[in-house]
């Protein structure tokens, strides 16, 4: 029975196998760009709506399938540039947006991309639950022509690049002969963009190239995806040149990646407005008071946590409010324009003493007599974090405070997060393409839950009418002024009452090699973002150029 | 007969409870398949998608456990194991299906070279105490006592790097699609040489030890005496009186570690970036992924158990003792 069942298992991955067109070629052939991802084991998935998929793990989903407008979250404040779409016309209240869908776009099976496509698309993610990722309150879409309308239930100001970059446009004709969307796999994907899937494997993806692309046409003939099992097998590729583009952590990245080539591999790891931030408990004494909160702040080093912590990989956030830089320069307030954080032991034992707490004996005690202790908590394996809350928790002993490093499970430290059973913890805000993403994880009150329920965000339990009516007033309103006076009151909370501790930001970046291919997105022309995952990759590939 | 029927319903029982636990266990584990994804994207997925994910999976409706598990069992009947999540919504059996044949593959045919040599090994050391064969047991030994991933960091440090012999890491060039072309299956090979060669290198050592203890204690029994005393040649001797019945140890000892063969891959898989199912089960924990997990340990279960009952039968069937009935 066993050696029936193994044979029935081994003809299977034969047929599988077979089903690929084949293609051959050698490894290191200047025309093909190979990518990769330190993601492990995939399946043959190719559903661009599925979180789960090999094409969005990997990225192709964004060579196969493309936007209406290419977004770059590196400078947030810039229009997006047209891509399926020429132009666009947001209402003034943001509940509708006109788009002129581009013509002579043709799918890869030889038909027309038409407006109706595009209205099917927005009409397929708003009927299934399950594909509205971002949960976007979508009324409805209707073509016109080359017009499309889509309208939404309310305002979605902040809301707007996700909806119309994020969003991988496909065709009626295929889509809506798929039975059930969430659960296809789409073997056989027809999209609009530059490649088309050659042959799957579990071990790498091959896309060719389209002759008949509408945009400009990749130089690129064959792009590979790889997906290695973890961080190290794919940085061990990448610094042997297998592997030209990938987003991965690299401790020490300049020893093991950098140095392997030193005139081609290159990093570019720019901050997009998404950071890190140490939750601080605010339902838990004495951590409600904002002073110690104030004090505690002044006295972590970022510079460290940037540069020990995390590598130099997370870029530091230096502005008091949490805002990274340059990327979010232009939503920085005038009052705060310019000014950087800075270590300053003195000032925050001014502000403990000025608010009745005592050094004694290097101990610091609450006004009431207790002695301030904390426990900082991550899960087992992060390294990178727990190096960091180590060195917050050296910093905090210069006031007095007893702070420990605690590793727990992954699973643990959920829990302890969500119900708020913790002192402090280190964790990501979401990357917006305004701050209000970032603002509403860390203090937004449509997220407070109490103690012991489950929190979604704002896991520091932060409590502030005034947060969360700025931050729905930002959200909702049409008019600029109020907008800007909503963010400048977020600062201000940010500053004031520190309801976390902002470190570093998270990086939208790419690790790639320049030896067959330049033109990458990088300092000198950051026209993109550069994670292989994310939209741009069509982009990308469109200004490629052979070394 | 009252023999194998006795046999029958032990095995049968143990399935039963096999497959029981193997439903319960991945439910008490502490976690939940939507967290452990929005953990993995760290921010990439915005944490409205914690609904539409749960509607995905389908973890939104209430169905009691009791339910769920007739469920299970009609579903293992039907070899259907469900949607996978964390590779959603690909069925689990085609996951097993794309990893199980190459973890087979390497870790069945390195299984059956370690065996074979170590057995061969263990006769000629059992059968020349004091001579030079002595040395290979501490050497062996040495190797197995080393932790495995050690010996494959080792490997492909000196193999893959340093001389770059021999691929570090993959099943096959991912230039290939896998088909039976001669390029494609010498690829293969080099691919497993590295793996295969620790893997072997590090069990060996059982293999030797066993037979050559074995071949120690027949070679002084009667039998023995009296086929040297017929004058027979000393290979004869050797290998068609004293191993053959040494050997019967050995057959069931391996008989029982194919059964561990699908479990017991996963630091070379690891390693290696092997793509076997050993990653796959590893995975699968890590995202609680239950009906992954389900898939995979029902596979190692069964063939486990299976394993078993072969090596009972085989013992039953040479040395006749043991079908004593009492």
């Amino acid at each position: 029975m066993k050696r029936r069942s193994t044979f029935a298992l081994l003809g299977g991955a034969a047929a599988t196998a077979l089903m690929g067109t084949g293609c051959g070629g050698g490894t290191a052939s200047g025309s093909v760009l190979t990518v990769g991802m330190p993601n492990g084991p995939l399946t043959e998935n190719n559903n661009p709506f599925s979180p789960t998929s090999a094409s969005n793990s990997l990225g192709y989903r964004w060579v196969l399938y493309e936007p209406l407008a290419q977004v770059n979250l590196l400078e947030p404040t810039n229009e997006p540039l047209p891509w399926l779409a020429e132009k666009w016309e947001w209402s003034k209240d943001f509940q509708s947006v006109k788009l002129t869908i581009r013509d002579g776009v043709k799918w890869s099976d030889g038909k027309d991309l038409t407006a109706d496509d595009v209205a099917f698309t927005y009409n397929l993610v708003k009927d299934t639950e399950a594909l509205n990722l971002d949960a976007i309150p979508y009324k409805k879409a209707t073509a016109t022509g080359r017009i499309v309308e889509l309208t939404f239930k309310s305002p979605q100001y902040v809301n707007q690049t996700r909806i119309i970059g994020f969003t991988p446009i496909v065709p009626e004709h295929v889509w809506s002969k798929v039975k059930d969307p969430t659960k296809d796999t789409v073997k056989k994907p027809v999209g609009s963009g530059p490649f088309t899937l050659s042959s799957w494997t579990s071990q790498a993806v091959t896309l060719k190239v389209r002759d008949d692309y509408w945009g400009d046409k990749p130089k690129v003939k064959e792009m590979r995806y790889v997906s290695y099992n973890d961080n190290s097998a794919q940085t061990t590729a990448l610094g042997n040149g297998e592997c030209q583009w990938s987003y991965v952590f690299m401790p020490d990245y300049k020893k093991v990646f950098i140095k392997k080539d030193p005139e081609n591999h290159r990093l570019w790891f720019p901050s997009g407005l998404g950071i890190h931030v140490l939750f601080i408990n605010n339902a838990r004494k004495p951590f409600d008071d904002p002073e110690l909160r104030k004090a505690m702040n002044l006295v972590v080093d970022r510079e460290a946590v940037h540069k020990q912590g995390e590598s130099g990989l997370y870029p530091l956030v230096e502005s008091p409010t949490g805002i990274p830089s340059p990327v979010g320069d232009d939503y920085i307030a005038d009052k705060y324009k310019n000014v950087k954080h800075k270590v300053d032991v003195k000032k925050a034992k001014k502000i403990l003493e000025d608010a009745g707490y005592t050094l004694k004996g290097g101990k610091l005690e609450t006004p009431d007599g207790k002695a301030v202790t904390m426990k900082l908590i991550d899960p087992t394996g992060w390294s990178d974090y727990l190096a960091s809350l180590q060195i917050i928790a050296d910093n905090l002993s210069t006031i007095g405070i007893k702070a420990e490093v605690d590793s727990v499970t992954v699973d643990d430290w959920n829990e302890k997060l969500f119900t708020g059973d913790f002192d402090a913890s280190l964790h990501w805000t979401n990357t917006g393409s305004t701050p209000w993403d970032l603002f509403s994880n860390i203090m937004d009150g449509a997220h407070y839950k109490e103690i012991g329920e489950k929190a979604s965000w704002n896991f520091g339990r932060f409590k502030s009418d005034e947060a969360t009516e700025a931050l729905s007033t930002y959200a909702d309103t049409d008019d600029e002024d109020t907008r800007k006076k909503a963010l400048e009151t977020l600062q201000d909370i940010m500053v004031e009452e520190v309801p976390v501790i902002p470190l570093v930001a998270g990086p939208i970046g790419a690790v790639f090699s320049t030896k067959h291919w330049v033109g990458w997105p990088d300092d000198d022309n950051p026209y993109s973002m550069s994670q292989p995952t994310q939209p741009s990759s069509s982009l990308i590939l469109t200004r490629l150029k052979p070394a | 007969m009252r023999f194998l029927l006795r046999r029958a319903g032990f095995y049968l029982l143990t399935a039963w409870a096999a497959i029981t636990l193997n439903f319960f266990i991945p439910r008490m584990l502490p976690g939940d398949p939507v967290q452990s994804l929005l953990n993995r994207y760290q921010g990439q997925l915005t944490s409205e998608a914690t609904r539409s994910l749960y509607v995905l999976f389908g973890l939104d409706e209430q169905t009691s456990l009791w339910q769920q598990y007739l469920e299970y069992w009609g579903n293992i009947f039907t070899g259907d194991f469900g949607l996978s999540f964390t590779f959603f919504p690909t069925p689990v059996s085609e996951i097993v299906a794309q990893s199980l044949p190459w973890t087979l593959g390497l870790v069945g045919v390195s299984t059956v070279i370690s065996f074979a040599l170590g057995t061969l090994a263990g006769v000629i050391a059992g059968w020349r105490r004091g001579s030079w064969a002595d040395t290979l047991l501490p050497v062996t030994n040495f190797f197995s006592a080393i932790p495995y991933f050690w010996i494959g960091l080792i490997a492909i440090a000196v193999f893959a790097e340093a001389w770059q012999l021999f691929p570090a890491s993959g099943g096959w060039d991912t230039a290939l699609v896998p088909s039976f072309s001669g390029e494609f299956i010498g690829s293969l090979i080099t691919h497993s040489v590295l793996p295969g060669l620790t893997i072997v290198i590090s069990s060996v050592a059982g293999w030797i030890l066993s037979m050559r203890n074995m071949m120690v204690t027949v070679s002084s029994e009667d039998f023995v005496t009296v086929a040297h005393a017929k004058g027979l040649k000393e290979r004869t001797v050797m290998f068609g009186y004293a191993a053959r019945n040494a050997v019967l140890p050995n057959v069931s000892g391996f008989a029982l570690s194919l059964g561990f063969i699908v479990s017991g891959t996963l630091l070379t898989e690891m390693v290696f970036s092997y793509p076997g199912i050993g990653y796959i089960l590893f995975k699968a924990v890590d995202a609680k992924d239950y009906p992954l997990m389900q898939g995979v340990f029902l596979i190692i279960t069964m063939s486990v158990l299976v394993a078993n009952m072969l090596a009972d039968l085989i013992y039953a069937f040479l040395d006749p003792r043991t079908r004593r009935e009492g």
